[in-house]
């Protein structure tokens, strides 16, 4: 008894202070598009499509690149011969939907030598990060405090982001000092932390989970595989691909795995403590119609700190 | 080497045996002749590490392997068979070598081949509403295609239960923790579970047909993410593969810089293992502590490898990872620190009576049965099994480390926390010969643009939870045509089921977590 006590007063406390505070050596892949040349070479080594290329028509090319697949690999970064992939250390991505995931710029090709130059970022479609989070307020309206239940479902998961789910509860993340709270049944839930591709096997057992939680269900999609099938790809006959897929979600966490507090940030957000943040470069590159004049070259696009800090 | 051939075709009382390369031996039988093999394979004590089906294309047919893992003169030995179209079945061996039970169901249920003579021949990986027919791992069957929900096609039987007082309880798939989904039916009378039934298989992705359809270089992320915390083994194992099948040879630093990956991943394991074992008997300050030493492991591997869980950091033909000296004199400082934390958490667990209480003698699983069942990893070397592939089959640096391969006899919970205690012993002097002697170096071996065409090789890893198996094979044209992963957990679930009856349904979560069996690995 004597020793369990001296021990833990010697040991203090560990809970980090400020959990957004450390920065990963790599978070997600950033493009600096004006050094971009839309070569292919990081498409090829890419091995989740998270990078993409078409050809709309002869003197047109697109590149896209969307976190909700990215598995952090790094192949891009070394595979890209104009050195226009960086690192990039932000980690605290969390949208509203798969597209608030996924940037892409337009190139035209010159008719002559193919090479291609940047021209501009397209227009995301679908709904803005804040138009999307004023929509998720007016649905829970008021109903869920700073407190918060949350209910966890592996859909299929590689048990990676299980791992760093469980973390978020440890000492040093302490998620409960946030008000967070892991139940054991759906029935107590506000919130459906849910992982995974949803495999043909647990189908059924996430969409009764979901009708078991109570309104306004909430549901955040964690993990690469949450967000977008990831490496499992989606359709295949025993993945059905991302949580989206099967029931309504409210929160995309990307990442393979995402970081605990990356998890951390995700449920803020549902509670509408934190903002959404589509990731660097994402949402403050304002979407420029193809054709307009290219922005200056060579300015990388800045990653920018969380809660809108420039860094 | 050929010595080594001519000792295990003798032993096997084969005709020929070819040696494919160091270490790994395949010979074909007729299909009538498996059993018998696989009698003098036992007989010369040879255990069966895996059981698979290959499907050849239209003109040759699918083909039955059996595995065999022999430890002197160490090599795997790959005894297989034809299987024409036109008489889909191969003879089982189950009933005398329990190991085989759910490989053999297995290969019925993806591959459409019927086990003769299996005790028990219900579907094991497919569930209720899968339809008849639809073989998924036949390369006829598309990876895209949909297969129809036929509800209450095929009922898993259950065991009933009868008599007063007795009663089942069901849970999951959905549990209360945050663990993988799976279902357990207990059949209890009060207190003491009478037996445990396992029904997997609910986060079945696809994952050895998707390695078919994925450029074999990415196929590398795919094994890293076959159990989330077996990244690194998973990894290896399948980089194994593909260097023996290529025929590349791994610089020095890399195989160092490999091992102590690999360790490490064992040692964030453990800590954390050791640790859930406390919480399931509510035993707070050692659970804390642990996890705090658990987090400052993924977050040095963070800062040093630019991966929590290590993933990224394995790459085919060596590592895509960088030591500096300076950071390895970090991780020395930080690994010596934690050992001495590491001692005090378990003199905490083991010098409390109220804790000691609750794993002495709780959920045994008798080395009989582990040997039977074909159990694996730390679960078999708590219940007596001097098994280890690190020593016995030396990859990556072992053979040229100095350690010892902890074995305990009990078998029960406590038997699996002092295996792993023990381990993390032998890690942290691993990992201090590796970090020490790191030989400099390219850490990388660039592979060729293709693999050989018509070809297979073994990969294999002695991960944390114990052995990962990847056979690679290709196709005329140097395409992955078949890869079969065989995760630990495979093996060692059946264990589980065997090592619960005769305790209380409380102990469940404590005996569950000592084995901590990994769902996806099983599944894939
Ligand atoms: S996102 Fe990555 S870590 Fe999470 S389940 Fe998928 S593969 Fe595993």
């Amino acid at each position: 008894m004597f020793r369990i006590l001296s021990k833990s007063l010697k040991t203090g406390v560990v809970t980090e202070k400020d959990p957004f505070s450390s920065r990963p050596p790599f978070g997600f892949p950033v493009i600096d598009f004006n050094s971009c040349t839309a070569c292919d070479e990081c498409v090829a080594v890419c091995p989740t499509a998270a990078l993409q290329t078409d050809r709309p028509a002869a003197d047109r090319k697109t590149l896209s690149l969307s976190y909700a697949l990215c598995i952090q690999c790094r192949e891009c970064v070394e595979a890209c011969p104009e050195r226009a992939i960086h690192p990039g250390r932000e980690f605290e991505v969390a949208t509203h939907s798969r597209e608030q995931l996924m940037q892409r710029g337009s190139f035209v090709v010159d008719p002559a030598t193919g090479r291609a130059s940047f021209r501009g970022m397209d227009a995301r479609p679908g709904p803005s990060l804040e138009e999307s989070a004023a929509r998720l307020k007016e649905r829970i309206k008021g109903r869920l405090g700073r407190s918060l239940h949350v209910r966890q479902v592996d859909a299929g998961s590689c048990n990676g982001c299980e791992l760093e789910i469980i973390a978020t509860a440890n000492p040093v993340f302490d998620l409960e000092r946030f008000g967070i709270h892991f139940v054991a049944s759906p029935r107590h839930a506000d919130v459906l932390l849910v992982t995974g591709p949803v495999t043909r096997n647990m189908e059924i057992a996430l969409r009764r989970t979901y009708e078991a939680a109570p309104e306004p269900r909430v549901v955040v999609a964690v993990g690469a595989c949450g967000c977008s099938g990831g490496i499992f790809g989606e359709g295949t006959y025993a993945s059905l691909g991302g949580v989206d897929r099967v029931v309504p979600v409210d929160v995309y966490v990307p990442g393979c795995p995402p970081r605990p507090h990356a998890i951390l940030n995700g449920l803020l957000v549902a509670m509408g403590i934190h903002q959404a943040r589509s990731g660097p470069g994402g949402a403050e590159l304002a979407p420029q119609p193809v054709g307009a004049s290219p922005p200056s070259p060579h300015r990388p696009l800045m990653p920018v700190l969380a809660r809108g800090t420039p860094e | 080497m050929t010595a080594a051939r001519d000792v295990l075709r003798g032993r096997l009382g084969l005709p020929e045996l070819a040696e494919l390369r160091p270490g790994e031996f395949a010979a074909e039988v007729k299909r009538e002749q498996l059993p018998a093999v696989a009698d003098q394979a036992a007989g010369a004590g040879l255990r069966l590490a895996t059981l698979f089906a290959t499907d050849d294309g239209p003109a040759k047919g699918c083909a039955l392997h059996h595995l065999w893992a022999a430890r002197e003169p160490p090599g795997f030995v790959r005894i297989w068979t034809r299987v024409p179209a036109d008489s889909p079945r191969f003879p089982s061996i189950a009933a005398k070598y329990p190991v085989a039970n759910w490989f053999e169901r297995e290969v019925m249920d993806y591959f459409g081949l019927v086990p003769e003579g299996h005790p028990n021949t219900f579907r094991v990986a497919l569930h209720d509403d899968w339809p008849d027919g639809f073989p998924a791992l036949r390369k006829a069957f598309a990876d895209e295609q949909k297969v129809p929900r036929v509800p209450g096609n095929n009922p898993h039987p259950f065991r009933p239960v009868l008599g007063e007082g007795v009663f089942q309880v069901p849970v999951g798939p959905v549990h209360a923790g945050i663990i993988e989904p799976g279902h357990f039916r207990f059949g209890v009378a009060g207190e003491p579970v009478l037996y445990l039934q396992l029904r997997l298989f609910y986060v079945h992705k696809g994952i050895e047909k998707r390695f078919e359809k994925l450029p074999w270089r990415h196929g590398l992320f795919l094994a890293e993410s076959i159990s989330g915390d077996t990244a690194v083994g998973h990894a290896l194992a399948y980089a194994h593969a593909v260097e023996r099948l290529t025929g590349v040879e791994v610089p020095r630093r890399a195989r160092y810089l490999r091992t102590v990956l690999l360790e490490l991943e064992r040692l964030y394991n453990h800590v954390a293992d050791i640790g859930a074992i406390a919480t399931d008997v509510a035993f707070a300050v050692p659970a804390s502590r642990a996890q705090v030493l658990r987090e400052g492991l993924v977050a040095i591997q963070e800062r040093l490898f630019g991966a929590r869980l290590l993933r990224g950091t394995v790459a085919l033909g060596g590592v895509k990872c960088e030591l500096t000296l300076g950071r390895r004199n970090e991780l020395l400082v930080h690994l010596d620190r934690l050992g001495r934390e590491f001692d005090d958490l378990v003199k905490l667990l083991i010098d409390s009576g109220t804790f000691t209480d609750r794993v002495d003698g709780t959920g045994v699983l008798g080395t009989q049965a582990a040997r039977d069942l074909g159990v694996v990893g730390i679960a078999a070397r708590a219940s007596g099994l001097d098994l280890d592939l690190r020593r016995d089959q030396p990859h990556d640096a072992y053979a040229s480390l100095r350690f010892q391969v902890p074995v305990e006899e009990g078998g029960d919970v406590r038997a699996r926390l002092m295996v792993r205690a023990r381990e993390v012993e032998q890690s942290l002097s691993i990992l201090r010969q590796a970090l020490e002697g790191l030989p400099e170096g390219p850490s990388f071996t660039p592979l060729p643009d293709a693999l050989p065409a018509s070809s297979s090789a073994l990969g294999w890893a002695e991960a944390w939870r114990g052995e990962c198996l990847h056979w690679v094979q290709t196709d005329e044209e140097g395409r992955v045509a078949r890869v079969k992963v065989t995760d630990p957990s495979f093996k060692n679930w059946p264990g589980l089921g065997r090592a619960v009856p005769g305790n209380i349904l409380p102990d469940f979560p404590v005996i569950n977590k000592s084995f901590n069996l990994s769902y996806s690995g099983n599944d894939r």
